[in-house]
């Protein structure tokens, strides 16, 4: 009984911190701060480079949208030209003929 | 109160008549439905102006066609083939004829084939002495083709056009040159 009495007495007795013990507590602190610092830089880098990928993404698209529209829109004009050229012609011809004719 | 309103009324009644623009009309679409073949070809100031960026300086052809369509401000073609004859009438050609009338559009060639039944027209819109606007009918018994062009353009530019830009060549003859155009048969 008194070796457990003496042993609980020796666990519970005040003790000396040793004198490293304020450094190793300001060391974990900062580390703690320092691994949070590098989590949200790293987080910022991050997002800024998928904000600026996405602005390239999103112009190189609009860029092939009007590329696909203007190629679309040209298409368009030459089947246009093609037939008022073609339809003005075949007047022009049959205007020629009768007129020859005369 | 009431003047503002007879104002505004008279507004749209008359935007038509200031606009002188010409309108194809809806019923046209309804014709797609019974035709074999549909060429539908809408190009407004926009697209006409987005066409241009895509037409090549150096390219002595797009550079013909830039030219050309540089005061254009749209192009509207609508060519229908059907499979048999009478699938449309002469009716519905009567919105778009009712607004190729004087003062602004006048018609300045006519051709009416009995052989081929075929009959092409080609009016202009004068602006100030100048073109303004084409307007080209076409009709054959189983071939409808409406032509409408907007804005400043040169018949002889457009002449030009052929053989370029996958265009046929028009085939041209001095002697003709001046009866060709003008003349109203």
């Amino acid at each position: 009984m008194e070796d457990f009495e003496r042993q609980l007495r020796n666990a519970l007795a005040r003790k000396q911190e040793p004198p490293t013990f304020e450094a190793k507590v300001y060391a974990a602190v900062a580390a703690q701060r320092s691994g949070r610092g590098i989590f949200w830089r790293w987080a910022t880098e991050g997002a800024a480079v998928v904000v600026i990928a996405s602005g390239f993404w999103m112009g190189y698209q609009h860029e092939n949208q009007q590329r696909a529209a203007g190629e679309a829109a040209k298409a368009r004009l030459e089947v246009a030209l093609r037939i008022t050229v073609t339809e003005l012609s075949k007047i022009q011809k049959t205007v020629r003929t009768s007129t020859e004719d005369e | 109160m009431i003047a503002i309103r007879t104002f505004f009324i008279a507004c749209i009644a008359l935007a038509p008549l200031c606009a002188q623009e010409l309108k194809l009309p809806a019923n046209l679409d309804r014709l797609a439905t019974k035709a074999s073949e549909v060429v539908d070809v809408t190009l407004d100031s926009n697209l006409l102006q987005l066409a241009s960026r895509f037409l090549s300086d150096k390219n002595p052809d797009d550079a013909q066609v830039k030219k050309v369509i540089s005061g254009l401000k749209g192009i509207y073609v609508r060519s229908f083939e059907f499979e048999k004859t009478g699938e449309y009438a002469e009716s519905d050609l009567e919105p778009l004829r009712t607004q190729l009338h004087a003062p602004a559009w006048s018609r300045i060639v006519g051709v009416r084939s009995t052989k081929s039944s075929e009959n092409s027209e080609v009016f202009v819109k004068t602006e100030g002495g100048k073109i303004g606007g084409l307007a080209i009918l076409v009709t054959e018994p189983k071939q409808l083709t409406i032509v409408s062009i907007e804005g400043a353009i040169d018949p002889d530019q457009l002449s030009e056009l052929g053989g370029h830009f996958g265009i046929p060549k028009i085939e041209s003859d001095p002697k003709h040159k001046d009866n060709g155009r003008g003349k109203d048969q």
